[in-house]
Order: structure tokens, then sequence, then C-alpha cells
């Protein structure tokens, strides 16, 4: 067997992002929806023998990541010598399957070259609806996760390359649009056939043995470049806490505190101090905790440092049970994308002391969702208008931030207004920026978005899901608080009325206009 | 006037290719390029090209050029000053764009700032509804007093994008008009004119990109015209658009947006060109220049078109040669990774310092180096020997790679050559396998200074059998401009179920365009027997937001009569949406949102097929010179001359052909067929 060096390692790495990529296109290619198609609410990995994450696709998301890898663990605890090839395994339980919510469906398919286990493919998609108590299976005021939808454990739903068909008819029974689920999940199933041909003509290359070594050396390289890349933080013991609004059912404040502990070039979150899980669902499992600060390690210390098993193990990270870092059965976990910001947040701003000159002030910290609904009057066909809106990025040490942009877990783009008027009974009045929602500062946070909304000639309902209503994004080094965000109806007098940060279903008022203003972000350092 | 020429302006050097329509006669010509004034070596380069190789100037009827003004311009943001105008409560769009950040980690990396600052962006109180009906009309004085504020903002360029204007342009031309009233030579793009198609931050973006290069790119095309006037008197001009295509000097003035890929562009065609000629009409071709490789994909000798691409981080929305680039090309440099694993580019030497073995003091590893310590480039240089190669520095560049994977000198250096050619693979699998393709149908066509000497490999890693070498490498892009149409594209922004009782507004739109096709070709002067007209659909699923295009008629001219029946339509639909997808749904509906239109006037007279060589012995190679083809042993490898290479001629590698602005490797056992036209098709040892 020959040891792979510096460049035969590279070749090696160079056509795993080749399976990776070419896995994400054709999942994305033979999908139904527009979450996956257009949005690309999906991920492709490739993980070692041991479910160690090797190499991703380039437009993996860093949370779909952590979920692979949580099936990996369950997959090889449960299943153990007992993989064969031609199995096909699937999961999407946060608290049993190593999943992060129920909509992100992950599937796991075994490589065999030569006879010998080399690694896994794997896939996961979040589905438009999986089930539960309402459409899209996401929405807030669920208070246990059996409302969220259908629970699937580390399940093994294919074996000898066929798929058992009795256990997917029990997943599409279970969602609502299932011809469109179908789609999806065969998408996902070709992904990962696809990558383990692939695999498969790489192992011809390599052979099994030189593969297996290569996948350690990769790891090996990995963490050593990670555990060098930990080392610019000077030790000491940093601690930071901040607040979410509220839960979704009930307006208190959710607190978040880390503690991080940096030694001898080596650091460890601990997040004692965070709130009790809540009823609402904005709790995370911890592996989304994990996923959350190892987003804040890489931007901070190595933004290009290749995702690997090393790099989401470089710390330890703990969270006392059954807190909102740490959430346990049965709580309800679907709108975690909100709490991953927040938990980016303590993370940044606990390391500001130890990295003056690279942590940013706070960004708008929320994944601002706005929903509109209703029966369009030009069709009286039912709609649902669905958009994920930006918001401020926090000032930085060399520059301002950005205006109305996403950031930190999330990087969606909006629809253009000309599509939405064409294909929602909507007029967009404004969509701009915030003024004056930038925190003050040498270098001034970046603007939240301001949008109003016009129903036109229907009864509309409006939902929004927001963050940072209460608590402002802060600043840091003397730089000021960003704008916070805000809801409301505007009548046709102008007049303004307030609404909370999590709306729930509300009817717009005959002749007034839906407000959304998405938070700004903090400044950094003194104005001067 | 029988002379056709085409100048393709990169940047180190300016291309010639010449050609006599009447007795076929052809003369490349090549001279440094003059970056602060592309023009000043298009003039000087032509002169000296008549004086070397009896080009007699007058006698020139056409100069095609293909210039890389615009995209330096972007890239060196060296445009003008612009004011950006918005329907009211829209004044931020170019800032927000997409609201989307260019790398998911990097806190420090932004999306470029917007082209015209938050003080150059104005309001206007109107309003269209998705219809382009007018919901708020503005008034007069309300264009009256935007037109003076704009003015009074200094800008040299105006960009208006109104919402719905592509439905509707009435709003746009009256605020052009106020404009036009008080500051009658303050250029204006509307975004109803650069390209009326739906999304307004795209539509926004294009346009304002395109009023940002106006100034600039007028007076440039100016300029030139009046330089060529006084050097090739009556010879008209023709400016390669972005999708291939030629324009004429005032619309590049007007339409400046258009040329910014005006030179690959120029590639794809001339290598859609050639390998018709060479008769392998499906090709992925391999542009390898200095600092980058351009990948295309031919199919029946026709190159794809892509509607939207980032140049310079900005999104460009107008038709385009789809070419995917990667920072892969000889002057790029190896280096080591933090996790020590071995990287070559994107980072390049660039021209200077340029490669180490250039002796400029140049010390980092390239890929240049690396072919040299082969043995695959020549010792004595480049270019005949006018830029000689240092092999002593070469080495000494390589020799702390060597040392660090602990491997031989030759090792590193197929090493370094191993990674380059893993990510341009990579580019050639997205834009085959991706797409639906099996790259082992096509034939690799290599050009650019570099391509050859890495085409091969790429064409194994792939199970390509064939690897194309076009007789003069280095010039594609200047044979692309000298074979390529007059073109322009209309297009009409309408979405519209496919549905038989929707059929006759889609005809009545296909007329209006046929009419606008119909005068562009008279205002050109296009006589009859040249013109073609292009009809394709934008079509998609009702609730996707993507579309794709599906050719659907081709002929001299056409009318609202050539529309297919919904059916038809619906199945050409099916097809595309099965290559792109995998799949269809045969029940779901169907719309049309954008009609296209393109209207081509042939301006070259196609050179007859070249008669098949006679097979015919090989010369006397010029030398030997030891290569190494893998790590372990050299091997004593014959030198031949391109130019004494004839059709006809076969010949098994190991070889190494030398011509002036390429060197073409040829492996042990592969196989070379010299084709009728000059080009070199090598076969692939057990492909």
């Amino acid at each position: 067997m020959a040891e792979l060096d510096a460049i035969g390692l590279e070749i090696l790495t160079n056509a795993l992002k080749s399976i990776n990529d070419e896995s994400f296109v054709a999942l994305m290619k033979a999908s139904y929806s527009t979450n996956i198609k257009e949005r690309h609410d999906h991920s492709t990995a490739i993980m070692n023998a041991d479910g160690d994450l090797i190499a991703q696709a380039d437009m993996s998301l860093p949370i779909h990541v952590a979920s692979m890898s949580g099936l990996m663990r369950c997959v090889i605890e449960k299943y153990g010598d007992d993989i064969h090839a031609g199995d096909l395994f699937v999961a999407n339980d946060p608290h049993t399957a190593g999943g992060t919510h129920l909509p992100d469906v992950n599937f796991a398919a075994p490589v065999f070259v030569d006879g010998l286990l080399v690694g896994f493919v794997c896939n996961i998609a979040h589905h438009a609806d999986i089930g539960g108590m309402a459409a899209g299976s996401m929405s807030g005021g669920m208070t246990e996760i059996f409302q969220e939808g259908l629970r699937i454990p580390v399940t093994r739903i294919g074996t000898k390359d066929e798929i058992n068909q009795e256990i997917l008819d029990i997943f599409l029974l279970n969602a609502r649009a299932p011809t469109e689920r179908r789609g999806d999940y065969y998408a996902q199933i070709a992904a990962a056939k696809l990558g383990v041909r692939r695999m498969q003509e790489l192992g011809a290359r390599y052979g099994a043995k030189t593969m297996r070594a290569g996948f350690r050396q990769l790891l090996d390289r990995s963490a050593a470049r990670i555990a060098d890349a930990l080392k610019q933080v000077p030790d000491g013991t940093y601690n930071f806490r901040d607040m979410m609004d509220d839960d979704g059912v009930e307006t208190f404040d959710i607190v978040f505190e880390v503690t991080i502990v940096a030694k001898g070039g080596k650091l460890s979150f601990d997040f004692a101090g965070s709130s009790p899980q809540v009823p609402g669902n904005v709790n995370m499992t911890l592996n989304a905790t994990q996923a959350a600060v190892i987003y804040a390690i890489k931007a901070l210390l190595d933004p290009e440092a290749p995702n690997t098993q090393a790099v989401i193990d470089c710390a330890p990270i703990t969270a006392p049970e059954a807190t909102v870092c740490n959430a346990v059965f049965p709580a309800p976990v679907a709108g975690r994308a909100h709490t991953c910001q927040r938990v980016i947040d303590v993370v940044m701003g606990a390391l500001a002391p130890a990295l003056p000159d690279r942590v940013p002030a706070a960004p708008n910290g929320a994944n601002t969702m706005a929903v509109f609904s209703g029966i369009d009057p030009r069709n009286g066909e039912a709609y649902v208008y669905l958009e994920t809106i930006g918001g401020g990025a926090g000032g930085r040490p060399t520059k301002p931030g950005k205006d109305g942009v996403q950031t930190g877990i999330t990087n969606t783009s909006n629809l253009p207004v000309e599509a939405i008027e064409m294909e929602y009974p909507l007029m967009v009045l404004e969509y701009g920026l915030v003024p004056n929602s930038g925190g003050a500062g040498k270098h001034p946070g970046g603007r939240g978005i301001r949008r109003v909304v016009k129903p036109v000639d229907h009864a509309c309902t409006f939902n929004g899901v927001g963050e940072r209503f209460r608590h402002a994004p802060w600043g840091l080094q003397g730089g000021g608080d960003g704008g916070k965000g805000r809801f409301g109806f505007i009548g046709a007098n102008g007049d303004e009325t307030p609404l909370p940060g999590k709306t729930g279903d509300r009817l717009v008022p005959d002749g007034s206009m839906a407000l959304v203003e998405s938070p700004g972000a903090g400044g950094w350092g003194k104005a001067e | 006037m029988s002379w056709t020429i085409g100048v393709d302006v990169g940047g180190t050097f300016t291309d010639f290719h010449a050609r006599d329509g009447a007795s076929g006669r052809e003369v490349v010509f090549k001279r440094p390029s003059t970056p602060a004034d592309p023009g000043e070596a298009i003039l000087s380069g032509l002169a000296e090209m008549a004086a070397a190789h009896d080009v007699p100037l007058a006698e020139a009827a056409r100069i095609a050029h293909g210039t890389t003004v615009a995209t330096n311009a972007l890239i060196q943001r060296k445009g003008a000053s612009i004011a950006a105008v918005a329907t009211r409560g829209f004044r931020d769009l170019l800032e927000i764009g997409r609201q989307v950040r260019p790398h998911m980690y990097d806190l420090n990396l932004d999306k470029p700032e917007p082209l015209a600052a938050e003080a150059m962006r104005f309001e206007v109180a109107e309003r269209l509804d998705w219809r382009g009906e007018a919901v708020l009309p503005v008034t007069d004085a309300e264009a009256a007093r935007a037109a003076r504020e704009i003015v009074d903002s200094g800008a040299d360029a105006v960009a208006i994008c109104f919402l719905f204007a592509y439905r509707n342009p009435a709003h746009e031309q009256q605020l052009a008009n106020a404009i036009k009233a008080i500051a009658p030579n303050l250029r204006v793009s509307l975004s109803s004119d650069v390209q009326p198609e739906f999304r307004e931050y795209e539509r926004f973006q294009t346009t304002a990109i395109n009023a940002y290069l106006q100034p600039l790119m007028a007076g440039y095309v100016e300029r030139l015209a009046a330089g060529l006037d006084d050097a090739v008197k009556g010879a008209a001009l023709g400016v390669n658009q972005s999708s291939g295509g030629l324009m004429s000097a005032e619309r590049t003035a007007s339409f400046p947006v258009r040329t910014a890929l005006s030179g690959p562009a120029a590639g794809a065609v001339g290598a859609a060109h050639i390998a018709l000629r060479a008769g392998r009409p499906n090709v992925v071709t391999l542009d390898m220049g200095g600092t980058s490789a351009d990948v295309a994909l031919i199919e029946d000798g026709r190159t794809e078109i892509a509607f939207q691409r980032d140049v310079a981080g900005f999104p460009i929305r107008l038709a385009m040669v789809d070419i995917d680039t990667v920072g892969a090309g000889g002057g790029s440099i190896a280096w080591f990774d933090r996790d020590g694993l071995l990287k070559v580019g994107p980072i390049s030497a660039g021209a200077v310092p340029g490669p180490a073995c250039y002796g400029q003091g140049g010390t980092e590893p390239t890929v240049t180096d690396a072919n040299l310590v082969l043995g695959r480039l020549s010792p004595t240089g480049l270019l005949d020997g006018a830029m000689p190669l240092d092999p002593v520095v070469a080495e000494a560049s390589l020799k702390p790679v060597a040392e660090k994977v602990g491997v031989s000198l030759q090792e590193a250096a197929l090493g370094v050559l191993a990674i380059a050619v893993a990510n341009m693979t990579r580019s050639v699998r997205r834009m085959s396998v991706e797409r639906g393709r099996d790259p082992r149908e096509f034939v690799l066509m290599a050009f650019g200074g570099a391509g050859a000497l890495h085409a091969r490999e790429v064409a194994a890693e792939l199970g390509m059998g064939e690897v194309l070498v076009p007789p003069s490498p280095g010039i594609v892009c200047a044979e692309g401009l000298l074979v390529s149409d007059q073109k322009e594209d209309f297009v009409a922004s309408l979405r519209l179920p496919l549905h038989a009782d929707q059929m006759s507004v889609a005809a009545n739109t296909v007329t209006s365009l046929a009419t606008r096709a119909a005068e562009w070709f008279d205002a050109e002067n296009l006589p009859d027997a040249t013109r073609t007209m292009e009809l394709a659909l934008d079509l998609r699923y009702v609730g996707q937001n993507f579309e794709l295009i599906v050719p659907v008629a081709s002929a001299p001219s056409l009318s609202g009569t050539d529309m297919p029946d919904t059916t038809a339509l619906a199945n050409a639909f099916f097809a595309a949406h099965d290559r792109a997808y995998g799949f269809h749904d045969p029940g779901a509906a169907i719309e049309i949102v954008n009609f296209r239109m393109t209207a081509r006037g042939r301006l070259y007279d196609a050179e007859d097929m070249p008669e098949p060589g006679k097979a015919q012995p090989m010369p006397e190679p010029t030398g030997h010179r030891p290569v190494w083809f893998d790590g372990k042993d050299s091997m004593e490898t014959p030198i031949y001359r391109r130019e004494t290479l004839a059709p006809g001629m076969t010949f098994t590698g190991p070889a190494i052909i030398d011509q002036l602005d390429a060197t073409t490797p040829v492996h042990p056992g592969d196989i070379v067929d010299v084709r009728p036209d000059g080009s070199m098709l090598i076969a692939l040892k057990g492909a």
C-alpha cells in the first residue's frame, strides 16, 4: 500500500469534492420542490468508515453537516458490524437520531471497496412538509415535538440496492403534498446511489486500504490545522450573556450564556447559565449548538479550513441537559435557526476581548421570516408566500458592517419584487434599508431591511417570526447598539399598529399594509 | 475590398487573423498589447502586419474586434460616476441585491460596493403594476424635479430602472426625455433598453454597469474608429459581444455591458468553427492562458448560451457564451495550504514577474516552471526563443516543493501539473457531467498558450478518447472574430400560460419581435441572403422560479405564424427539462416567461471544407531532448516544428511539437493524425 503524499492527498481531496458536488447537483436536479431546486436547502458529504466527516460539497450548509454527522454516529452505534453493501439508512429525529429538526431528512449509504467498508456517502434535504400540526412543519406555537411532524428513527430503508417501499409509504402518508415528497425522496435516494457509484470508481483506482489511510491522513492534517488555528486565542476565561426575546408561545427573556476557557492553545465551551428548555420551538439539540459554535470558530480563526470531523470536534462543547442549548425529549425544535444565530452572537461576544482585532459587533441576529397567505382573487387559488429577510451585519474592526445582508448560519436569497407581484396578489410599496438602524461607531453597523407590503383585493393573513425585537444587537469597543426589528400594520391614514416579534397568523386589516423591519447591527468602536 | 481582419486584444498580446475572401490567403500576426490605450496596439499592429505580410489594408472591408476594455474597467473600478434612479421606495435595490454574502464563513469578504454611492441614488414617484399598467403616473412636474436633481448631482452617466419597465417603458422614457431637455449630452441607460426582462435587481445592476461603462467605451470606440478611418479607410468596425456575434461601433457605445465577455466569447466561436472544419462537431474547449483556463461546451458546432454570469462580482443578466473559468494557468503558483496539502493557483505570477523561469525576479514555482523541468517546454524558450526560459531557476523554484513532499524534482513537477489538471478536470465535469452530458462523447479541444500542454491528462482523467489541437492554438479568438456574424438579440418579457387560447397573443408578440429584427437588418444593410432569425422561448412550470430556454424556430424570416402549437412547445420543454433535471412532469401547467429573437447577419462566407490530405512520410525531427512523461525516467523525445507537419501525416508519441505560441507534448503510445485543416487529432493510447 502506497501512502499518499501532499500531492496525492490534494488530488484525492479534489476527487472527493467532485463527487460531493456532482451528488449535490444531481439531488437538486431530480428534486421536485422549490426549496431544494432554487433555495438549495440541501447538502451532501462523504464520511469515513467510522462515520467521521471527510469532505462536503462546497454549497453544504453548516447546520446540515452537523445533522449528517449526527446520523452517522447513530447508524454506527445501532448497526455496528451489521452494515452491508447496498444498504441505505434514513433518519430525521433530533432526540434519537442526531438530527436538528424534523424537516431535514438525512440519508446515508455505505461504500464498500474490495469487500471492505471504506466510508459512507450522505445527503440531507429540507422537506417543505414533514407532517404535524401545521403546513410546513415549522410554525411557532407548538410545544412538543410530536406536533412538529413525523419522527424517523435511524432506519435501514434499503438493502441490496432495493428500497423498502413500505417504509417510504409511511413517510408519504404522513406528509402534505405527497407527490412532491416522493420526488424529493427519490432525488435523495438517487443522489446517494450516484455517490456510492462514484466512490467505488475512486476505490477501483486507489484500493480500499489506500483510501482508508488517505481519509485518516486528511483528518490528521485537518486536526493539526484547526489546532493551530485555535492557538490564536490567548489563554483566559471568557464569558458572555445575551437574550432571545420570546419562544413564540410567551414573551420572556431566554438567556444564553457561554464560558470559553482557552488554555495552552486549546478551547472549551460551556453553556451553563443558559435558560432551561422552553415550551416553544426555539430549543436546540446539542449538535445544532455545536454547528453554531463551529461556525463562529471558523469565521474568526480559519474561514478557509475545509469542514471535517476534526473541525467539528476541535473543542469540547458542553451544556446542561434540558436547557435551550441541549434540549431533550419532548422539546420542540423546528425554529432553531434563530437560536443558532444567538449562540453565534454569544460566542463572538465572549471572544471579543480575546480577539479585539477580529470580532465584529453583533449582526441582526435573527432569521426574520414573513409569511403571507390567502386566496388569490385573480385565479381563486390558495397561495402561501414565505420569505426570510436579511438585516444588518456588525461593524468590523477594519470597516463598517454591510447593510441588508444574510449573516451567521443562513445565506438564502430573496425573491424579486417583480416575481412576488406576478405570483401573488401583493404589492410591495417599499423595499429599502431602515434609516438609522446601523449602530453608531467608528465603523457603523449595517442597516436592517424595511418592507411594506399591501394585499391587493383579498383577505390576507400575515405571520411574522422575528428576533431582536426587545434586545438590540450590541455594539463593540464603544460602538452603539443597532436598531431592533419591528412588525406592524400601517393603516390607510398612515397610523401604525405595532405587532409582537412572533405574530402568529393575523388578518391584515382591510386597507392596511404589513410592515416588516429586520434588525440592524451594532457599531464597532467609538464614533469620532 | 476582400479582406477581413479579426483583432483580439488580450492582456499580454494583441492577435490578428486576416483573410482574403478572394484568394483564401490567411495571415496571422501577434504583437504586445498596449494596456494604457489598447487601440494603439491595434493601429500599429495593423501597419506592422501589412508591412511584414503584405496585407493590402486598403482592401479590408471589415475589422472584427474582441475587447477587454469593459471587463478591465469593471475589475479596476475605473468607470464613470453614475446616478441610479429607481421607483419610489426602492432606491437601495443596488445595495441589497439578493441579500446574500459571497462567502459563508469569511467575515471580511464583501460583495463589491454598489456602482452608485448612496448620495447618487434617486427615486421618482411613479409605479406600474405587474401588467405594466400605471398605478401612479409620472407627472411632468415630478419628471422635471427628478431630472434637475439628477443633473445637479454631477453624474457622468445615468441608469434608470423602474419596476415592471420591461412591460412598459413609458415612465423610463418620460424621465429620460426630461433629463435630455436640460442636459442633452448626458448619457442615459434605460433598463427597458438594456435588458427588458423581469427580476428588478439583475436588470438594474445590468443597466447600472452599462451606464458605468458608457462614457469610457464611447470614447474608446470613437477614437478607435477615427484611427481606423485613417489607417483602413472604409472598413466597417464590428465589436464582439459576450454572446458571440458582432455589433456596430454605435451600438457598442450605447450598450458596452454587452462586451463584458467579448474575448472569451470570440474564443468559443473560433473553437466551434475549427471543430466543424476538423470534423469533430462535439467538443469541450480548454482555453488555458497565463492566469486561468476557460472551459466551454460545443455541441453540433454550436456554443451553449447562458443568461446570467458574475463579472467582477456583479451579476450581469444578458446572453453570454456559457464559460466556466478556473484559476489554472501557466503562471499559477504552487503553494502549501495550512493543512500541508499542495495547492496550485488561483494565485498567479501574472506577466510580471511571471514564472520563475522567466528570470524576471519571480521565485515561486509555477505550472510553467514544472513544464520546463520536465522537458515539456523547450529551454530555448517561448515565441521561438524571443522569451528565453531558465531551467536552473525553474529547478530552484521547485526544489522546496520536492523537499517538503519528499520526492524527486521531476515527481514534484509532475505533482504540480497533476493538481492543475485536477482543477481543470473539475471544471470540465461541471460543464458536462453536471449538465447532463457525458464527456466521453466529446473531444477535448486545447488552445491558448498552455492548453495543449495539459489537455492530454485532463482528457485521460475523464475517459475522453481524443484531443484536438487547432493549427494556431494561440489565436483562436482572433479566428473566431473573423468568422463571426453580425448579431442582435431582442427580448419580450411576457408571462403567458402555455394554453391554446393564449397563442394569438404569443403570435402577436413574435410578429412584433420579427418586425424589430427586420428593421435592424435593414438598418445594418445586411443583404437578404445573409439573414437568419432564431426564435427561442423561456419556459417553466407554473410556480418554478427558473426558466429553460427552448429553441423554437429558425429561418431567414419569421412571423407569428411560425409559432408551433402548444403540444409541440410542451414536448420541446419536456425534452429540455429531461436533459437539465433528469425528469419531466407531463401533467403540470407550463408558462412562457420570455420570448427571445436573435437576428444574425452572416458576414463570413464559409470556406470550402479542406481536401483530405494524402498519406505522407514524417519530416526529420529538428532535434531530440529528454522529456519526463512519468516521474521515473526521461525519454529521449523527437522534436518537430508544427509548420513541417502536413495533412495526412500520422505518427506515434513520444514527440514534442513546437510552434510559435504553443507546445504540444505527445505522450508515448498516443497517435497523432494531422487533419485536412491542419489540426492535430490525438488519439489517446488505450482509449
